[in-house]
């Protein structure tokens, strides 16, 4: 599934910067923003596969950055990647259709395997 | 500013805990007072004010009764004496008028006349005819007296005068004191005079002949206070009597006479007469009886009544007392539950607040981390596709990027400790894999434990199966456990502490054991070391509660918790497990797979 669209949403620049070259590097194409607005915006605007989301940002968060996504229908997968690593925000992410969840730090090799499989989702859904 | 740290101190010096014990013991002591008054106010007081009116009341009813009593007696009695005496003149008189002086001066018509007179009681001694000039005609009776001449005597004048006269009690010519009554009679111009005495032990036992009681006295009184008949003391017929007589007065009287004084001079208890004068003679008739046995009947109900009233207001006085003291006992115990029940909601405010700050903690420092890894990964990337001069370099460069790898999954495994830590304050029952929980625990309090000089060991079974136990309220008693543990080993230089799990297949629990090698608790906390505030950590280090709280977990989680210490060699708390929660934790358990269900 290399060549999926990512869109990488994380109010840590140097995280997005980071992870968009490294996921680049292995063939996706990234976008990276640092907030839940600019992520809505970009979702509405273009089409990604799959959005890689923090839950704790200041202004929108992941959680209200999810519900807004889901509200666009749109045939994207969201994963969620987030410091806070608590079962609840996980069971709550999961309930508003967040594909899966994954706490940092991890590897990129854990993090692109989540893409792939989102992506296959996503395609069986297309 | 300054106005504020003072308000704060105070604040805190009020809330000191011997403050409030004190201000505690006040309260109860005020409880108990207004208890016990309430009681005393509500039933002891009525119960005396009823109980001494009714006495009151019915020591009236029976005084009044013994008084009418009194006047019955007494009435009766003068009835009785003024009836013996007017039969007597009345009879006299007949005999007088019905028969003429000469056939009275045949002896043998005036023994006629004398039994006559006798016919129903031995009444009289003697009878005699006497002539105008005191002489006597005609004499029937004991004494010799046939020569005597009555004309100075003082009842002679009075009878020639009157007509009829009785006498007081007087010694005459046979020296010892009797009474008589004698009438005249006037015929041909001449009178003569039928003169009778009375049989004084007749006319004794006809007044003196009536008991009341040991004391009572029944006598008669002439109008010079002259016993006319013996009381029952020692004074004779005719002797003084001290009875206060008072002035002449119409029907009957009751008085006390208190004071009196016995032929000795000694002073005679309290004592209640009644006297009524006789028409004729008139002689005071009296009946006295000493107080005390008067109303002895009274005095006796009187007395056991009070008693009786007294020892039950004070029964109930006492039972108020007993019942105040159980129930201020009772509240003390609840306000203690109270208190500790705060102390435990307070103790848990402060796990949640660590908890909070352990989350947010543990966020920020994941986020570094992540970056730390990209910046790894990058690095990793580019030196897979760069040319890397000499061997040494592209090896240091590995071993150093590994290590990178290494510490940040290290500093991973704490946040996420820090975050299991933070989960939930609430019960959540689920899965608990409890070897694994207890690594985590022991890798959490490692590094505490290591900077005391304290090494974990653990025997873990391997066999032992997942709980079904609620992990946030297990982790807190480890923690309290270890901590404890760590404490105990205070002043020397190493020790260890050594956690244990067995299962117990056929019971379906788990035993869990931590044993240290600390300074060991002495028999006597060991039996309070569950107990609420009880500490033997120095003032400021121990609230005394953790061992409390860890008690009242493991009992809520269904299990239980045991000790075992021996002084200066170490203390083992065995814990159980039950492998599923006790019913009324079920129901979280659902309500968990619910959530995850609808996940």
């Amino acid at each position: 599934m290399t060549g999926s669209r990512v869109l990488l949403v994380d109010d840590e620049t140097i995280f997005t910067r980071n992870m968009s070259k490294l996921l680049t590097f292995r063939g996706y194409t990234v976008t990276a923003v640092n907030s839940g607005d600019a992520a809505i915006r970009e979702l509405e605007q273009n089409h990604f596969d799959v959005v890689v989301l923090d839950l704790k940002m200041p202004g929108m968060d992941g959680i209200t950055t999810l519900k807004e996504i889901q509200k666009l229908g749109l045939f994207t997968e969201t994963l969620i990647l987030t410091g806070h690593g608590s079962i609840d925000s996980a069971l709550e992410a999961m309930k508003l259709g967040a594909y899966d969840y994954l706490t940092k730090p991890c590897e990129i090799d854990e993090l692109v395997a989540k893409i792939e499989a989102a992506g296959a989702k996503k395609e069986g859904k297309d | 500013m300054d106005a504020k740290v003072t308000r704060t101190s105070s604040s805190a010096r009020a809330a000191e805990p011997g403050d409030v014990a004190a201000v505690r013991t006040a309260a109860y002591s005020r409880l108990f007072r207004k208890f016990v008054l309430l009681t005393l106010l509500c039933s002891v007081v009525p119960l005396l004010l009823v109980g001494w009116g009714i006495n009151l009341h019915y020591t009236r009813f029976a005084k009044q009764r013994m008084l009418n009593y009194f006047e019955t007696q007494i009435d009766y009695h003068r009835k009785i004496i003024e009836m013996f005496i007017s039969e007597h003149s009345s009879k006299l008189q007949i005999i007088a008028r019905t028969h003429t002086r000469e056939h009275l001066a045949r002896v043998e018509n005036l023994q006629e006349a004398f039994n006559a007179l006798n016919r129903e009681m031995q009444a009289v001694t003697d009878l005699g005819l006497i002539d105008a000039q005191g002489n006597h005609l005609a004499y029937v009776g004991p004494y010799d007296l046939m020569s005597r001449n009555y004309a100075r005597e003082p009842w002679f004048r009075q009878v020639m005068e009157k007509g009829i006269f009785i006498s007081d009690m007087f010694m005459g010519f046979r020296r010892e004191p009797h009474f008589i009554i004698a009438v005249t009679q006037l015929k041909n111009g001449e009178k003569w005079i039928l003169r009778t005495t009375i049989n004084t032990e007749a006319f004794r036992a006809l007044v003196e002949n009536v008991r009341i009681g040991q004391t009572g006295q029944v006598y008669l009184l002439n109008q010079e206070g002259l016993f006319q008949t013996s009381p029952r003391s020692k004074s004779t017929i005719m002797g003084v009597s001290n009875y206060p007589m008072g002035p002449f007065h119409e029907g009957i009287q009751i008085r006390t006479l208190d004071g009196l004084q016995d032929d000795q001079g000694r002073t005679k208890p309290r004592q209640i007469a009644s006297q009524v004068w006789l028409k004729d003679p008139r002689w005071l008739l009296v009946v006295k009886q000493d107080y005390a046995e008067a109303f002895d009947d009274v005095n006796y109900a009187n007395t056991w009544t009070l008693i009786f009233l007294h020892v039950s207001a004070l029964s109930i006085l006492l039972a108020s007392i007993l019942i105040t003291r159980h129930m201020i006992t009772i509240i003390k115990r609840r306000d203690l539950q109270a208190d500790q029940l705060n102390e435990q909601v307070l103790q848990a405010g402060k796990l949640a607040s660590i908890g909070e700050l352990s989350a947010g903690v543990a966020h920020e420092i994941n986020n570094p981390l992540a970056i730390i890894l990209t910046e790894r990964q990058l690095v990793l990337d580019a030196a897979k596709h760069l040319p890397m001069e000499g061997p040494e370099f592209r090896e240091q460069l590995d071993d150093s990027l590994n290590q990178i790898d290494v510490q940040v999954q290290r500093c991973k495994r704490i946040t996420q400790n820090l975050l299991r830590f933070s989960r939930r304050t609430e019960s959540l029952i689920e899965p608990v894999d409890l070897n694994a929980f207890i690594r985590e625990v022991v890798e959490l309090m490692d590094r505490e434990a290591r900077s005391s000089g304290i090494k974990f060991f653990t025997e873990l079974d391997p066999t032992l199966p997942p709980l079904l136990s609620d992990p946030s309220q297990l982790q807190q008693v480890f923690l309290n456990l270890i901590t404890n543990a760590i404490d105990a080993h205070d002043g020397m230089p190493y020790g260890s502490i050594r956690l244990t799990t067995r299962a117990e297949e056929g019971l379906r629990q788990a035993h869990v054991a931590v044993a240290d090698t600390g300074s060991g608790i002495s028999p006597a906390h060991l039996a309070r070391i569950f107990d609420p505030f009880f500490t033997t950590k120095t003032v400021g280090k121990g609230t005394g509660l953790g061992l409390s709280i860890c008690y009242s977990i493991v009992k809520r989680l269904g299990g239980s918790i045991s000790v075992r210490s021996e002084k200066g060699k170490g203390t083992e708390f065995s814990i159980v497990l039950p492998y599923t929660p006790p019913p009324e934790l079920q129901e979280s358990l659902a309500e968990n797979t619910a959530r995850a269900k609808g996940a």
